[in-house]
Order: C-alpha cells, then structure tokens, then sequence
C-alpha cells in the first residue's frame, strides 16, 4: 500500500499533466491551472520545509558525531538562520526596511547588502578558479594526438579567434567563419543529440508514469 | 641536450605559472585597459533591432535567470536591456525563475533606473515604479510560472518583489499576460532558455530570446537558427556589442550621458585572456612533439 499509492498519484497526475497540455476544454483548463498554481505550490512550500530540515539534521549530526570539517557545519548552520531572520523580517534595503532593524548607523545589513557583498563575492570567486584550471588543461592536455583531437583543437582556434574582437583583423572573416561552424555543423549536431535526448526523457517519463520506472520510490524496483 | 631540456622542462612546467601567467593576462588589461570596439555580430543585431522597433504598446520582459558566479559574464546584458527599453520607452517587467537571481536583478534595477532618474528633465524623461517597469520577483516552480503567465501575471505574481499587490500598480493595466509583452528575454547560464521555448513559447507562442554564457552558446544555436529565439547574445562579446548598439541608439535620442559599459571594459581582458590560452596551447603542442620526436 505504502508504494502503490504514490504509484496511483502519479498515473493519475502525470496522465492528467499531459491531456491537459491538449485539451482546451475550460474545465480541464481550470483544473489544470489549480494543479499549477496551488497544488504545485504547496507541495514546493513542502520541499522547502524538507530540504531546510534535512540540512539542519545534516550538519547537527556531523557536529555532534565530530567528523570531518565539523567546524565548518556551525558557520553553515549559524549563516543559514542569520539569512532567514534576515530576509524575512529586515526588508530589502534602507529605502525599505522592515520589523527588524537592520542598521547600525551608516552600516546596513539588509538582505541586499548581504547578497551584493558576499554572497556574489564568494559565487564569482569559485566560479574564476575555472579559468585557472581551463588554462592548466588547455596547456597540458589540449594535443593534437590524432585526427579527431586536431580538427577538436582546429574548431576550438577559430572559435576562440572568432569568439574575440581580434579575429576580425587576423582575416575579416574569420568571425564569419566562426559563426558559420557554430550555426552548421555544431546546430546538425547538437539536433541529433537533442532529438535522442528528448526521446530518452519521453520514454524514462512515460516509464515513471505507468509505474515501470520505480527508482523515485527509493529502493529499486521492489 | 639544453634544447631538449628545455622542451622536457616546458611539459613539465609547474602550474602555479600557468595561472601566475594568466592572473596578468587578465588583471593587466583591467588596470590598462586597450580600446576594444566590438562589431555587432548578426544575431545580436536582430535582438537589438526586434526591441527598438517594438511596438510601444508592447512591453520587455526580462527574465534573470542565472547565478551570482556568472554575474560578471550575464550581468552587462541585463542592464544593457534595460537601457535599451527605457531609451525607447518600453514598459518593463522583470522576474526570475532562479532565486539567485533576485539580488542580481535588484542590483541592474537599482542601476538603471539611478541613471536615468539622474539625468532626467520631466516626468516623462524619468522611469517610475510601477508605471514604466515593474519587478515581479520570484515565484516557483517553473512550470507555474512559465504556464501561467500566459493566462495572468497577477495571478503567478500576486504581490512584486517590494510587496506590493500587483493588481494595484498602474503598470498591470498594460501587461495581463504574454499578450502584451513584445519579447521576453531569459539571461541564463543553464538549460532554463529551452524551458522558457519548451512551455511558454510553444503553448502561447510568446516571442523569446536569450542571453547566455559564452561556453553554452553551442546549446542554443539550433533555436536561433530555427526562429525560436530571436537573436541571442553570447557570453561578454555578446554584452559588449548590444552595449554598443545601445549606446549608439541613446546618442540617437540625445542622451549623451557618461554611463560604464561593464561587458566593453571586459573585453580587453577577455581577448587577453583568449590570446594567452592559445598559446598555452600553442606551446604545449610545440614541447609535445619535439619530445615525441626526440623519444623516437
């Protein structure tokens, strides 16, 4: 009972999902939008709930079990409920604060200020390493071994030649020719890629629906 | 033997040079920065000339949906577009699929309309909440969002970012659904931009377009290609050449003012860069096959 209940939700839902993408009888719409609006919001607001409390119990276990990096769980959990309390009750920003006062004379920590000074920061300080790393493997690994790997590196020159104002007075044009790979063979490609994967996700989809694919229950297919 | 020392010593070459190398590449550029003029590539110019000959009745939604770590790349596009629309007098309506994209929408908002406020004469020189452009914030999940704003945008958005009811600004008057909105374009650094295609264009045939990170440009070339997205821009070049289109166009209009174009300044940068990974890989090809060469 406890599997074949989920497994009648979604028959029923994923069923009604799809008939309802063409069928444009008004009472299917309403439904349909009720489905979107509310039933859909509530079982998100339920997630949220889930993934805060998951994460808490996360970190709570970790420090109490002591293990690796235990440290570093405080200062997730401490940032997480500093942030909420924030959020939800400091405002935006000065020009609109709420119940909670969030400044000490000219020093204001609204949730903007928050997001603006650190949260961006950190975000774009992970994501620049890339270029570190992307440069190490473009020295390093980047060979032309054999034929595949030349016409790979052969692409990747012009485009990246393309890609810059520079390659215009290399030949006026190579940005054209750039282009042209991007637009031909690389759109022929990436359609047959997408024509599978659509396939694939329209077959694993129907599977989920008639109940074959049972994996979403957690312990396979019993 | 010293030549082949130094081949052996180039494959072998710590990789704390390599960034020391490109830690300058990029950081010189930005301190000295050499003038760069991007030239508008086609599919650019067909979102820049799609929003300008927009119908005024007709209204740019932008939708911020990437992430703090792509800001520097997708954050010149956003208030590019904005500038672009408030220079031709379009309504705007701004929101995110991706709760990230909050903070960064608030901040192009902040910056944009401070400009042109600052350099405002009249009323009707100036861009005002809930009149000229509105913020609808966040709301999940997707489907809901994409669906239902074909139906109601009150209805997904029943109070803005600010706490506002929706309903109740005079801006909601002119933009009910996709109707009323000329294009809405998705700054994005994942697959949402094939969902927006997916759900929004496909049930309500709302005119789409993208702005992405260079390195998932590829993704989204059959869609441009095919007339499901008009126009695209692509990564920092991409954000320099509208930069410069829009820039074009408020001279037109007469506003000459000195505003930073954050994608421009970028480029200088970015070529740099471009040009130093070359010859990474340049140089680490030539040490390859004179090693290989000599091992034979």
């Amino acid at each position: 009972m406890q599997r074949r209940i989920p497994l009648i939700i979604v028959l029923l839902t994923g069923i009604f999902g799809a008939v309802a993408f063409f069928v444009p009888y008004p009472a299917i719409r309403n439904a349909d939008e009720i489905m979107r609006n509310d039933v859909q919001r509530i079982i998100t607001a339920f997630s949220l709930v889930l993934g805060v409390g998951s994460i808490v119990q996360h970190h709570l276990l970790k420090i109490r079990r002591k293990a690796q990096f235990w440290p570093y769980s405080y200062i997730t959990i401490v940032a997480l409920v500093i942030t909420a309390i924030i959020g939800v009750f400091g405002g935006i920003d000065v020009t609109r604060p709420g119940v909670l006062p969030t400044r000490v004379g000219n020093f204001s920590f609204h949730i903007q200020t928050i997001y603006s000074n650190m949260m961006v920061p950190l975000a774009a300080t992970m994501f620049s390493l890339l270029a570190f790393f992307m440069s190490s493997a473009a020295y390093r690994a980047f060979r032309a071994r054999n034929l595949e790997a030349t016409l790979l590196l052969l692409a990747a020159f012009i485009l990246m030649l393309g890609a810059v104002p520079l390659g215009r007075f290399i030949h006026h044009r190579l940005p054209a020719f750039a282009e042209w790979i991007l637009a031909v063979p690389n759109t022929a490609s990436k359609r047959g890629i997408l024509f599978g994967v659509e396939l694939g996700i329209f077959a694993t989809s129907l599977k989920i629906i008639l109940g074959i694919e049972r994996g979403w229950l957690g312990g396979g297919g019993k | 033997m010293e030549k082949e020392n130094i081949l052996i010593r180039l494959q072998r070459i710590d990789r704390r040079w390599i960034y020391l190398v490109l830690w300058l590449v990029v950081m010189i550029p930005l301190i000295f920065p050499f003038k760069i003029q991007p030239q508008p590539t086609p599919s650019v110019e067909k979102l820049f000339n799609y929003i300008d000959t927009m119908p005024e009745n007709k209204a740019l939604a932008i939708s911020v949906d990437f992430t703090p770590d792509t800001r520097a790349e997708l954050q010149p596009m956003v208030v590019a577009l904005l500038r672009h629309a408030f220079a031709t007098q379009h309504r705007v309506g701004i929101l995110t699929v991706q709760v990230y994209g909050l903070g960064l929408a608030e901040e192009a908002i902040r910056q944009v309309t401070a400009e042109f406020n600052a350099n405002a004469n009249t009323r009707a020189d100036s861009v005002i909440y809930g009149e000229d452009y509105v913020f609808w914030g966040w709301t999940t999940p997707v489907l809901t969002v994409m669906l239902g704003m074909g139906e109601r945008i009150t209805n997904v958005f029943p109070i803005d970012y600010y706490g506002n009811r929706t309903e109740t600004l005079p801006i909601m008057q002119h933009i009910k659904n996709y109707d009323d909105i000329g294009i809405l374009v998705t700054i994005a650094a994942s697959a949402i931009p094939r969902s927006w295609i997916n759900y929004a264009q496909t049930q309500f045939g709302v005119n789409l377009s993208c702005g992405i990170t260079a390195v998932s440009a590829a993704d989204f070339y059959p869609y441009v290609n095919s007339g499901q997205f008009i126009g695209m821009l692509a990564g920092m070049k991409g954000a320099a050449e509208y930069e410069q289109l829009v820039r074009e166009r408020m001279v037109k209009n007469g506003m000459e003012w000195v505003l930073r174009n954050r994608g421009t300044e970028a480029m200088s940068s970015q070529t740099a860069a471009h040009l130093a990974i070359m010859a990474f890989i340049v140089i680490g090809n030539i040490a390859f096959f004179a090693t290989r060469r000599k091992r034979k």
